[in-house]
């Protein structure tokens, strides 16, 4: 059976009165795809902030099981969630570093494990072996997922001038390279034509059964949400209005109300 | 179409005209002068007419020859490109003949007393850049108050020679320590601010160093500065011309003719090494971990959290190591004029490195060399003419900005090539 990787409970999020995550739960999965969709302002991009220290939630809890061990998300703040406990997200409007080559963006991606390395700097300075091997080694895996995407190519080219299709690619690999648990995508259909959609999603369910890392995907595109996931949680006005399987939530009537529409 | 991109570029530089005489007639047209006890209003409307001309025709030229104006902005001018393009392509070329020239210029025989203290300055101010590349251009922190660290460098240098006798190799360090740790108290409070709050902050900072140096008396002497800061030996052999009883200096040890020319030639490689070391370093650096991740933070902060790199010891290590540079830079300062005040650290020599960096191409180590030669040889040309040294510099960014909007050399080469590797 799956095993479960995250674990919500009552999880709110309030800005002076506003309430935009009202007492959410839900789980997702370790090897699944888990899709949270709903209408624009529904709170899902605030519940990504609040999984990985953007936000610091109002109330709630929220639980990563990290290899037999139980880390509560909420006590990490910001950058701290993706060092230790291997939460990695990308952004609605993509966030690369833009005049770094694709190569030096999945360097920086690596980082943490090259400081380690490199003695925070001072054995780096004077070449020392163990940091030349580590930063071999870091290139070797920034090369096995750039061949992947199709981008090996274009490594020394800076991310900026990648065509946006390719720049989204980047940014779902570049969060593999911290070796994530969860990886939290935020959109990552938005802006790509049928073709790209289709090779998005057969990057994902890679990520999902040869990586075996847990997804947690925000998406509008019906076609990649019904297509790759195991599990659909529906938002409305910061409420769950519905949890279930892709097939379960096309038919549920709540959610064809709420999003969906109906076909006529 | 031609007539009318001649029409709007006649129009443009009439308007431009109109521009400096609002500016210029009050400024420089209308000059009081003290004639029998009273002030007089005296006009000097040839000068204003002359400068308004050269403000006209000037823009005519600069539309005619550079801007095309239905193009779209960020262009760049076909001169600067056909520069830019060689400044590019022969970048190493450039930097390795002119590490050779630094070296054999003190024995170049036009070379003489003057040239070789502005060689010193162009070094100190190339150090100086470099050393605030890195906190602006591979960190992207606008830091207004780099002149801070210099001073900071200078004083403990100074201090510490003074009251402990210790010698330049010793204090050297302990100056780009004491400078560091002012980095981070500095880093320390602006590390949740960007941009022009940043640079506001640090501007002040800068300010604050200069005012507490001003009136600690006990300590630095106030205005009156400190005096008789040790000069620096040759590894223990000092320059002087009428050694003590049984003292070995520099010339006798060599067996040499005693020349002041001998001191100033050892301060000009002295500061040659610590402006290459600095160079050196930087370039090393940027190819580490912690140089990749502060161009990262420059690029984009939120991107850099969500991938596990912490900005706050990033960015403190990036204030920290530009601003031991510029202690190091202070040390030398202090011991090559053998006398400090707080007077020679204000605001102006903060604009001045920045607007090096800036002008030079951020991030570039070479941009910063060809900028210095520009800014600071063009204001030591204009040295004669006194009052116009501040107009040439100014004239001087404008021009750059003109042909090189984003700096002398604006091209940056990638930390890491996969290319490189497979060959």
């Amino acid at each position: 059976m799956a095993i479960k990787l995250l674990d919500v409970e009552n999880l709110t999020m309030k800005f002076e009165g506003l309430v935009a995550i009202d007492n959410l739960s839900f789980s997702a999965n370790k090897d699944q795809i888990t899709s949270i969709i709903g209408p624009n302002g529904a709170g899902k991009t605030t519940v990504f902030n609040c999984l990985t220290g953007f936000y610091k939630a109002t109330a709630g809890s929220m639980f990563l099981n990290k290899e037999n061990e139980k880390l509560n998300l909420r006590k990490f703040s910001d950058y701290r969630v993706a060092q230790r406990a291997g939460v990695a997200r990308t952004f609605q409007n993509i966030r690369l570093f833009p005049q770094m080559s694709v190569l030096e963006n999945m360097m920086v991606a690596q980082h943490n494990k090259l400081m380690d390395a490199s003695g925070f700097t001072l054995l780096g300075l004077f070449n020392s072996p163990s940091f030349v091997k580590k930063e071999k080694e870091a290139v070797e895996i920034s090369k096995y997922w750039l061949d992947i995407i199709g981008l090996t190519h274009r490594a020394d080219d800076d991310a900026g001038d990648l065509p946006y299709g390719d720049q989204r690619k980047l940014e779902i690999v570049r969060a593999m390279c911290i070796n994530p648990n969860l990886l939290c995508l935020d959109e990552p259909a938005a802006g790509l034509n049928a073709k790209e959609s289709a090779e998005l999603n057969k990057l994902l369910l890679f990520i999902k059964n040869k990586k075996k890392t847990g997804i947690l995907l925000i998406e509008h595109d019906m076609s990649v949400v019904m297509e790759i996931s195991d599990h659909v949680v529906v938002l409305n006005y910061g409420k769950k209005i519905f949890e279930g399987t892709s097939q379960e939530t096309k038919k549920s009537p709540e959610v064809i109300e709420a999003y969906l529409g109906t076909d006529e | 179409m031609e007539k009318n991109f001649l029409q709007s570029s006649i129009k443009d530089s009439l308007f431009t005209g109109l521009i400096a005489l609002a500016l210029f007639g009050p400024i420089i047209g209308l000059r009081t002068v003290a004639q029998n006890e009273i002030l007089v209003v005296q006009p000097k409307w040839l000068l204003v007419i002359f400068i308004v001309a050269i403000c006209a025709v000037g823009r005519f030229l600069i539309n005619l020859y550079t801007f095309n104006r239905d193009q779209k902005a960020g262009h760049q001018s076909s001169i600067g490109k056909s520069i830019g393009n060689f400044l590019d392509t022969k970048g190493t070329q450039i930097a390795i003949s002119a590490i050779i020239f630094s070296i054999i210029f003190p024995f170049l025989p036009f070379t003489d007393r003057y040239l070789m203290d502005i060689g010193i300055m162009m070094l100190t101010y190339i150090m100086l850049g470099w050393g605030l590349n890195i906190v602006i251009g591979l960190a992207g922190l606008l830091d207004l108050g780099y002149v801070a660290f210099y001073a900071v460098g200078a004083y403990s240098y100074a201090l510490f020679a003074i009251h402990f006798g210790w010698s330049f190799w010793i204090c050297l360090p302990i100056a780009g320590i004491f400078a560091a740790m002012f980095g981070v108290l500095l880093g320390f409070p602006v590390l949740r601010l960007r941009g022009d709050y940043l640079a506001i902050v640090t501007l002040a900072f800068g300010e604050m160093i200069r005012i507490l140096l001003l009136n600690w008396y006990e300590l630095t002497k106030g205005p009156d500065g400190l005096t008789g800061i040790p000069r620096p030996s040759f590894f223990g052999l000092p320059f002087k011309s009428f050694p003590e009883e049984g003292e070995q200096t520099f010339h006798t040890f060599f067996g040499l003719e005693y020349s002041p020319m001998q001191r100033i030639i050892f301060l000009y490689y002295l500061i040659l090494v610590l402006a290459l070391i600095t160079n050196l370093f930087t370039i090393k650096i940027r190819r580490l971990p912690i140089g990749r991740a502060w161009e990262a933070l420059r690029e984009d902060e939120i991107a850099c959290k969500s991938l596990g790199v912490n900005p706050r010891n990033t960015k403190l290590t990036a204030f920290a190591i530009g601003a031991m540079f510029g202690g190091f830079a202070g040390s030398f300062f202090a011991t090559r004029q053998a006398f400090i005040s707080p007077e020679s650290f204000t605001f102006i020599e903060s604009a001045i490195i920045v607007a090096i960096v800036v002008l030079g191409g951020m991030g570039s180590q070479t941009g910063v060399v060809l900028s210095t030669i520009f800014l600071i040889g063009l204001i030591e040309v204009f040295r004669d003419f006194e009052s116009y040294r501040m107009i040439a510099f100014g004239g001087a960014m404008v021009l750059i900005m003109i042909f090189r909007p984003r700096g002398i050399l604006a091209t940056r080469k990638p930390t890491i090539t996969l290319e490189k590797k497979k060959g």
